[in-house]
């Protein structure tokens, strides 16, 4: 393998798990532009899709379903569903508790996480084929392959591309100009960048608060639900644990950014993507230590640029 | 009126803390074992098993023994040593659990640990207090065998200066060793070296590379890793370059071996994939499906596996079957044999006796179990050193050959 | 709070029926004691984080991290293959010592950071440090942890280590300096220093208040707390057990006590102890062993108690925040800083 074919490969994984962490980065910053909460159970809203998404497949045939009808199968289920989750929870659990002290609605969004975490182990358990039969609820569920593992630059090359990274690129990009657009140039887009600068003038200007929060949710967990259907078909597999280290990548690439700008999300996570691919795939013994490397980043980011990288936007309180 | 009422008050609060701190109850008629298990978290499947294992040894005797002419009944308490909190044993949980045995004189036997690092914990307080301690599936070897693990490994184990503890599983220096030999017999010839930085996973991967080098294969490369990683898909690419033809993962399915093999396989790696006897449960099966295993995964399990066995052993894999409509994890039968020893050596102790208990348990010669006929060493090891090699068929474990003879 | 007598003295002499209760109940046995002695050291440790976050108003999230520098200190000092060896007491010292440099040499460039971002940066050490303890085997023993630390011990008093009560009394003593120290400094002028800070930043600088010094010492005083629990727990359970065991669930759980109590309380964090950790090793354990012992659990997923102990604990979280969003007891001194301002983005 040449350098520059490992470069190359290194990029692959590195872009490729970056825009998966994006997707799940963009719902944390979005809730956190809006009501300033670290909303902790949207990684295990996104375990949730996961789950749902792997029922979905075992009840449809399993190893033998067609990509080209489970793809359009679970894309328009899954994150109705993480949708209409995240909303609930944003009914139940935090807009009661929204004018009590920040950190009250922090505590009760871990205990939504450690609810959704014990649901995800029960779902595990449950007598299905494509869950080991219901034997070992809380085990990894492996997610069938419906791509196959051809690679798309042919047999002979040192690169491999398969066709799992185009899928999350051609998931993922297109999606994330959609949602740019939706911000900045739709009336409901204007009127959730005005909740998130001033709810207080928002409100007086007519802006139904309430309304704009609870869509701000509902884009989050269709956002994660996208984002589990991915992450199912790229890793293969799924776990009722996974939502806490995808939703600490996905939180830490947010505050790297700058946290409550959607670019800066996007570009804190593929930072982190290929940060680790570099430390996992190259640096000898750099698996251990990506996890370190990763946070000294984003301590030595914040110490020299204390909004983030591009998180000059958010507005400092006295 | 009122002399009723505060002694039925006294009695309410004193139910009550009883129950809370679990008062110890003295009956003489009753023996009672305990284990003590992650029940929460992860490792639930694979410890759901072991303690239907541990009943179904006790139903054997329909919770009923007779010791030195007297009639004895069984009881098992099951104790998690896990809190939810942390999803795996919580070292204050494994320390108030050892406490509790203690304290409790019904309790005659320790049944646990199932992670190497609770065992350091409870080992100590229980060998202070003279009770028999025995592990389905610890394997760390400084454990018990002096010069393998830490200087101060094991007598740090034993303030009392006597065993208490003893093991049914074959240690890990073993089970490095077979899993070396296997390999060159396999045609490997560069070995890459994974470890998921557990004691467990640490411990064997270093056990197996030593012996690799001994035999003469080229380790082409050490690394921990992460277990709770989403994905393994960079790793791969540093496994490539490094082109070995057998990788050697110290690790268990909860620390990521199944994801391990998924990415080994879409990452176009031909590389076998080694495993200790962690890998043996049907959650790897579930968390990487038949395609990433099948001929590929090759996994060391201590004794013949049940399959094989043709007495005792096949006898507990079916009575299992019939009784749980599932198939035994790896650790089942050992949890079933720990507890099987158990109570041999209480009918041999003849009394209800934590020393003479202990006493007969230390002389376990030739014990005919579901394991096959072993004993007790010196250092309360199993003198069972025959491991068996296995791979995956058909989505199922299937038994390749005898190791270690 | 409630206008209604009883209530009120409930309010006022809890404390004190705690305290005689806590001196008295170890004599109805070990049992009692062993299952009590992890909820002081808990205690402790949210002392420590409640001056930070509290009292200070800065959140961390990585409260497990100053627990893990104690507990590892205090091995290093103590365990036999070192020669240090310096025994319990001096090795506490140690330990508290190290801990508030760390926390210092954390909070020096963090200081330029507000909220969340604070937060996210002590998580982000927290991450680091069990990372480092783990991969630094040839210094911490990696997962194995270092073993045998030094056992509690009270001067010129000699006790077996099986004797639980001795050690009971011995930490529900340092307990009591810990809560002593809390109360006082929350009284001095550096406590008030704190809240002032904690409370407008502006308007403590403008009265002459340095606030990057009180904060400095805030991370000091709460790291060396947090590190002098993490000591004692060490030392109770005989090993530094090992670096996963500090990690951010941890720190979550220490976050809670602190929160569930009442943030910048004193007696919340007590209060937050004995309910976090009493749930979980206390009710929760014998809830299930009771049910196991009879027969209630079986092979179903569903049916085995162990098993519901996640939805349990969060569900008790998300109830406790929404009914009683301040925490049991609310500090009633001060409005917390972390309350959003009613007119939240009005200030430019």
């Amino acid at each position: 393998m040449t350098t520059t074919e490992l470069i190359i490969q290194l990029l692959i994984t590195g872009l490729a798990n970056g825009l998966i962490i994006a997707l799940i980065a963009l719902g944390y910053t979005m809730v956190y532009g809006i009501i300033e909460l670290i909303n902790f159970a949207h990684g295990d809203v996104m375990m949730l899709g996961c789950f749902l998404a792997l029922t979905i497949v075992g009840l449809c045939g399993g190893e033998q379903l067609s990509p080209w009808i489970a793809l359009p199968l679970l894309f328009l289920t899954v994150p109705f569903f993480t949708a209409g989750l995240n909303w609930s929870v944003e009914k139940l659990a935090y807009k009661p508790i929204r004018e009590a002290p920040k950190l009250t609605a922090l505590v009760s969004a871990i205990g939504v996480s450690f609810v959704f975490i014990n649901i995800g182990m029960f779902w595990g358990g449950l007598p299905m084929d494509v869950f080991g039969g219901g034997g070992s609820a809380a085990s990894a569920k492996s997610f069938p392959d419906l791509f196959g593992w051809s690679n798309l630059l042919g047999e002979q090359s040192a690169v491999l591309l398969t066709p799992r990274d185009v899928m999350v690129a051609a998931v993922t990009i297109p999606l994330m100009i959609g949602l740019t657009f939706f911000i900045n140039r739709t009336r409901m887009g204007t009127a959730m960048r005005a909740v998130a600068q001033n709810p207080t003038a928002a409100k007086l200007m007519g802006i139904d608060v309430d309304r704009v929060i609870g869509l701000t949710f509902i884009i989050g967990g269709a956002l994660a639900g996208v984002a589990s259907v991915i992450t199912a078909l790229y890793t293969g597999s799924i776990h009722f644990q996974m939502g806490y280290r995808n939703g600490m990548d996905a939180f830490t690439a947010a505050v790297l950014g700058g946290i409550g700008n959607l670019p800066g999300a996007v570009l804190g996570a593929l930072l982190i993507g290929l940060v680790r691919a570099v430390m996992e795939g190259y640096v000898p013994n750099g698996g251990q230590w990506s996890n370190t490397v990763v946070f000294a980043l984003l301590i030595l980011v914040l110490v020299f640029r204390p909004n983030g990288i591009l998180g000059s936007r958010v507005r400092e309180k006295v | 009126m009122r002399s009723w009422m505060t002694s039925t008050m006294r009695l309410l609060v004193g139910s009550a803390l009883g129950t809370i701190f679990g008062s110890a109850l003295i009956a003489v008629d009753t023996i009672t074992i305990v284990s003590s298990l992650p029940r929460t978290g992860s490792a639930n499947a694979q410890t759901t098993s072991m303690v239907n294992g541990i009943k179904m040894a006790l139903d054997e005797y329909q919770r009923t023994l007779t010791v030195g002419g007297t009639n004895y009944s069984l009881t098992y308490e099951d104790w998690d040593d896990a809190s939810p909190e942390r999803g795996a044993w919580d070292p204050a949980v494994e320390a108030a659990n050892a406490d509790k045995a203690i304290r409790n004189p019904d309790v005659m036997v320790y049944i646990g640990t199932y992670n190497s690092g609770a065992a350091k914990i409870a080992m100590p307080k229980l060998n202070q207090a003279g009770l028999a301690m025995i592990s389905p599936a610890n394997t760390w070897p400084g454990l018990t065998k002096p010069n393998v693990g830490e200087a101060n490994e094991p007598t740090v184990y034993r303030p009392s200066g006597s065993i208490n503890y003893f093991r049914v599983v074959p240690a890990d220096d073993i089970q490095g060793a077979v899993g070396a030999a296997w390999a060159k017999e396999l045609g490997a010839k560069r070995v890459f070296v994974l470890h998921d930085r557990e004691l467990y996973g640490q411990g064997i991967a270093k056990m197996f590379q030593q012996n690799a080098e001994k035999l003469g294969l080229t380790v082409v490369g050490t690394e921990g890793i992460d277990g709770k990683s989403g994905n393994y898909k960079s790793l791969i690419n540093k496994l490539r370059l490094a082109r070995p033809d057998l990788v050697y993962f110290g690790g268990t399915t909860e620390t990521g071996a199944g994801q391990l093999a998924k990415d080994m396989q879409s990452g176009g790696l031909t590389a076998k994939l080694m495993g200790p006897d962690a890998f043996y449960n049907s959650a790897l099966i579930n968390a990487a499906g038949n395609a990433a295993l099948e001929n590929r995964v090759f996994i060391t399990f201590g004794g013949i596996p049940p399959e094989q066995q043709t007495g005792k052993g096949k006898a507990f894999v079916d009575a299992y079957r019939t009784v749980y409509k599932i198939e035994p994890e790896g650790y089942a039968i050992y949890a079933y044999e720990c507890t099987k020893v158990a109570l041999d050596a209480m009918v041999r102790a003849g009394k209800k006796d934590r020393a003479a208990i202990l006493q007969a348990l230390r002389e376990t010669k030739n014990y005919d179990g579901a394991l096959g006929k072993w004993s007790f060493d010196d250092n309360g090891d199993t003198t069972l050193a025959l491991m068996s090699g296995n791979t995956v068929v058909n989505g199922a474990f299937s038994f390749v050959k005898l190791l270690g003879q | 709070m409630s206008d209604h007598p009883t209530i009120k003295i409930i309010a006022r002499f809890w404390p004190h029926a705690l305290l005689a209760i806590v001196l008295v109940l170890p004599l109805f046995g070990d049992a009692i004691a062993t299952k009590l002695t992890p909820i002081m050291v808990f205690a402790i440790v949210g002392l420590g984080l409640n001056v930070v976050a509290g009292f200070t108003g800065l959140l961390n999230l990585g409260a497990a991290a100053f627990m893990a520098i104690g507990a590892y200190t205090f091995a290093i000092c103590t365990v036999p293959i070192y020669p240090f060896q310096i025994g319990f007491w001096p090795g506490l010292g140690v330990a508290i010592m190290v801990g508030a440099v760390a926390g210092t040499i954390l909070a020096l460039p963090a200081m330029r950071l507000r909220g969340d971002y604070l937060a996210i940066v002590t998580l982000g050490f927290g991450e680091i440090i069990t990372d480092v303890l783990k991969n630094l085997d040839a210094i911490t023993k990696g997962t194995q942890g270092l073993n045998p630390v030094a056992a509690p011990e009270i001067p010129f008093v000699t006790y077996s280590i099986s004797a639980y009560k001795p050690t009971y009394y011995l930490y529900l003593a340092l307990l009591l300096v810990a809560i002593l120290l809390c109360h006082n400094m929350r009284k001095s002028r550096l406590g008030r220093q704190w809240i002032a800070v904690r409370d407008d930043e502006l308007a403590a600088r403008s009265m002459g208040i340095s606030p990057a010094r009180t904060k400095l010492i805030a991370f000091a005083i709460g790291s060396g707390l947090c590190a002098f629990g993490g000591a004692m727990f060490a030392s109770l359970n005989g090993t530094s057990i090992e670096p996963s065991f500090y990690d951010f669930q941890q720190s979550v759980v220490i976050l809670c006590i602190v929160i569930v109590g009442g943030m910048g309380n004193v007696k919340g964090v007590i209060l937050g102890a004995l309910i976090m950790v009493g749930f979980n090793s206390i009710i929760l354990v014998n809830l299930t062993e009771w049910m196991t012992r009879n027969g209630w659990t079986g092979n179903n997923v569903l049916a085995t108690p162990s098993n519901w102990k996640f939805m349990i604990f969060g569900l008790a979280l998300i109830l406790m925040m929404r009914l009683r969003p301040q925490g049991l007891i609310p500090a009633q001194d001060v409005e917390p800083v972390t309350q959003k301002p009613a007119t939240a983005g009005a200030t430019p």
